[in-house]
């Protein structure tokens, strides 16, 4: 566990760098090794279209996202035109703003720089945003960036890592573990949620979101079926925690 | 040398840019709204059912190796996954193993 002094911000403002190795431990507990695994799965398929494997590798640093990367080299694979396949990359990364700006509530300072924001932000993803609502509320301020970057780095290298052993690998693993790998991003992506959810809206915004995307494909197409179904289950959610809270009366 | 670098160019422009522009764009609206501004637990709220989405449709329409796997061998490994975390006290580590041995055990059956 991480250090859980009430949060305070009577600090002098500068980071304090020894809680990055908190953020390793977490990182090296599970979840890096679980990121990393999924990731393996991209190398294959960077193999099957003939990039090099340092584009492969790179793809894990720069696009930092599982299902973008899937997207981008199976679409090359069936030749997708470019400028369609970055529209449909773009449309299913944008949970990424929402999960950013949740993160970014948790993490910005006063005297921040626009690009240590935006170097924040980069390594913002799933596991890392489940990370960070688990652990950053009761984290002193001073100590955030630091573990941030701690636990998100160490997941971004080892990531970067199995990402080139998937492309050394591809051809040679068994189907049913192939299944097994991209397996890993639902199964997941489902108790990393899971984890963060702490009152009854948190459950009713997860159950709605699971429940609601199979119906909100159906009538929005499969563009926009995620932005519907996060605006609708998140917004019905909210309205029930903001009328939950004014019923308490002074908890806001 | 061009064509060399071409796969690097076409995975910054085609993947990278479309999927930082989300990140990048959260941190520039983040500047203007308030810590305290509720407008933040709304958006929480929001990721949270997206994400929940992502799952359900990676689930329904799944892509490569998972496809093979039957429909009963996906929704049966991501519910005992559900059920094996809240029984082990929250533990993903838990839920991960028993989600992942359900699946793989439903693919290699049905290939068998």
């Amino acid at each position: 566990m991480t250090s859980n002094t009430p949060s305070s911000t009577d600090e002098t403002g500068s980071p304090n760098w020894g809680a990055m190795f908190d953020g390793i431990k977490d990182a090296l507990r599970l979840p890096a090794w679980v990121v990393s695994a999924a990731l393996i799965g991209v190398g294959p398929l960077a193999q099957a279209v003939g990039h090099p494997i340092g584009a492969a590798m790179a793809s894990t640093i720069f696009v930092w996202a599982g299902p973008a990367q899937v997207l981008f080299y199976g679409g090359l694979a069936s030749g997708m035109a470019y400028p369609a396949l970055a529209f449909v990359i773009g449309l299913s990364s944008m949970r990424f703003l929402p999960m950013t700006m949740t993160v970014m509530q948790m993490l910005r300072r006063p005297k921040q720089s626009i690009l240590m924001q935006f170097a924040i932000a980069h390594f913002v993803t799933v596991t890392v945003w489940a990370e960070c609502l688990r652990r950053l509320p009761d984290m002193r301020e001073d100590r955030r960036v630091p573990y941030f970057f701690g636990f998100a780095v160490t997941c971004l290298v080892l990531s970067t890592f199995t990402t080139a052993f998937g492309y050394v690998l591809a051809g040679n693993v068994p189907t049913h573990f192939a299944a097994g790998l991209l397996f890993l991003t639902p199964v997941f992506f489902t108790c990393s949620i899971c984890a963060g959810a702490r009152d009854m809206p948190d459950w009713l915004a997860i159950g709605m979101g699971a429940v609601l995307e199979p119906l909100v494909l159906h009538v929005a197409g499969p563009e926009f079926d995620l932005l519907v179904t996060g605006l609708v289950g998140g917004t019905v959610a909210f309205m029930i925690k903001m009328n939950r809270r004014s019923k308490v009366g002074t908890l806001a | 040398m061009i064509e060399m670098l071409a796969p690097y160019a076409l995975m910054l422009i085609v993947a990278a840019v479309p999927t930082g522009i989300w990140r990048a764009g959260a941190v520039v609206l983040s500047r203007s709204i308030s810590s305290q501004s509720l407008v933040f637990e709304w958006v929480r709220f929001v990721a949270t059912a997206l994400l929940a989405g992502v799952v359900a449709k990676l689930l329904a329409n799944p892509s490569g190796a998972l496809a093979l796997a039957p429909d009963w061998g996906r929704l049966g490994a991501v519910v005992a996954a559900f059920a094996a975390f809240m029984a082990f006290r929250r533990s993903v580590f838990a839920g991960v193993l028993t989600g992942e041995t359900i699946l793989i055990l439903s693919v290699y059956l049905t290939q068998h």
